[in-house]
């Protein structure tokens, strides 16, 4: 379709010249200096690294806690929803949304597919998750100082879990060959 | 200083930013008419377009050192008043929103005459009566004359959207102005 130009609006004519120009020349308005813009975007690129390798961790430990218990088939949904610590998938969720938020913001969300892009992204949060708990850096790290008083507090929560071993000990888990790191 | 008006946009801008504040005017010269236009079809109220070309003006030049001269100015300016008119609309709540998921291709081709003749004839009263997602694509398209990859950058959605929004919004058109005669 050919384009032609077509002006069928009549606008009243307003002088922006003087009235923004006025404003430069005062000082009144300034440009904002280049590191603003670079604090900017060394911010945004920051807050993406940092969700992404939050939301990874985050990931790891439910992979961990499930991996742990075994709770995969081994347990009545109705426990695993009462004792489950719920505020970390949250969390990863939360990350994981703000992470896509924050992917939208860049020039290339909208040139490429950007579902493809979220699949990617929560895929590959996903797998680096796994892989952490499949290298066994959980182990590791809920032996140093830093990590151990986390690691120690979500299993406090999974104290009451049962494990698969502790047949008979459903509500409390102690005693069915838990042990604490 | 002659050689000024032969420039190219972005290479003003580079002189804006690095040697003399007043050649912002050459930006508003060139500019002022064509955002007026459009934002008056965004907006069918000329006060209030104006509000918003004289505040995207003023954004545009405290962020020039946000601008990428790699990048095309237009489509940077149409977009801050793209955002500006939005914006407006967000704290008024005046405009209707209509989910992006409406979005399909006809298919159907309307034809190039019909569309230009109602365009210049009543494309006023036809454009106010259509939802701004068709609206804005179909305005920047055949008034602004821009491609459907300035499109693309200016509203931030992928090419395809833009074909699939402007031929949406042809068949709107037709219908609409159908009415109006």
């Amino acid at each position: 379709m050919s384009k032609n130009k077509i002006m069928p609006v009549k606008e009243k004519k307003i002088n922006f010249e003087k009235k923004v120009m006025s404003k430069v020349t005062s000082g009144n308005i300034t440009i904002r200096p280049k590191w603003y813009f670079i604090i900017g975007s060394i911010f945004s690129i920051t807050s993406l690294i940092g969700l992404s390798i939050g939301s990874i961790f985050l990931i790891n430990i439910i992979l961990f806690l499930l991996r742990k218990n075994r709770m995969m088939g081994q347990w009545r949904l109705e426990v695993m929803i009462n004792i489950f610590p719920w505020w970390i998938p949250i969390l990863a969720i939360f990350g994981i949304v703000l992470g896509i938020w924050m992917l939208k913001k860049y020039d290339f969300s909208y040139k490429k597919n950007f579902f493809l892009i979220i699949i990617s992204f929560v895929v590959s949060i996903i797998i680096a998750g796994f892989i952490i708990d499949n290298l066994g850096l959980n182990e590791i790290w809920s032996r140093r100082n830093v990590m151990r008083r986390f690691y120690q507090q979500i299993e406090n929560q999974r104290g009451v879990f049962p494990n698969k071993s502790g047949k008979g000990n459903m509500h409390n888990g102690f005693g069915n060959g838990y042990r604490p790191f | 200083m002659s050689h000024i008006p032969k420039l190219s946009d972005e290479k003003i801008v580079e002189l804006v930013r690095e040697k003399d504040k007043e050649l912002y005017v050459q930006i508003i010269k060139r500019y002022q008419d064509k955002l007026m236009r459009y934002a008056n079809y965004l907006t069918n109220d000329e006060n209030i377009a104006a509000d918003i070309v004289q505040e995207s003006f003023i954004k545009v030049y405290m962020n020039l050192n946000g601008f990428n001269t790699k990048k095309k100015f237009s489509s940077w300016i149409y977009r801050i008043v793209h955002n500006e008119t939005m914006n407006f609309f967000n704290k008024q709540k005046k405009h209707i929103l209509i989910s992006e998921n409406i979005d399909f291709d006809s298919g159907i081709d309307i034809e190039d005459d019909f569309l230009k003749n109602e365009l210049a004839s009543h494309a006023h009263d036809c454009l106010e009566q259509m939802a701004i997602i068709y609206r804005e694509p179909l305005s920047l398209y055949y008034l602004e004359e821009k491609s459907y990859d300035e499109i693309s950058d200016i509203l931030r959605i992928p090419i395809g959207t833009v074909g699939t929004r402007i031929n949406r919004a042809k068949i709107i058109m037709k219908k609409i102005c159908q009415k109006i005669k």
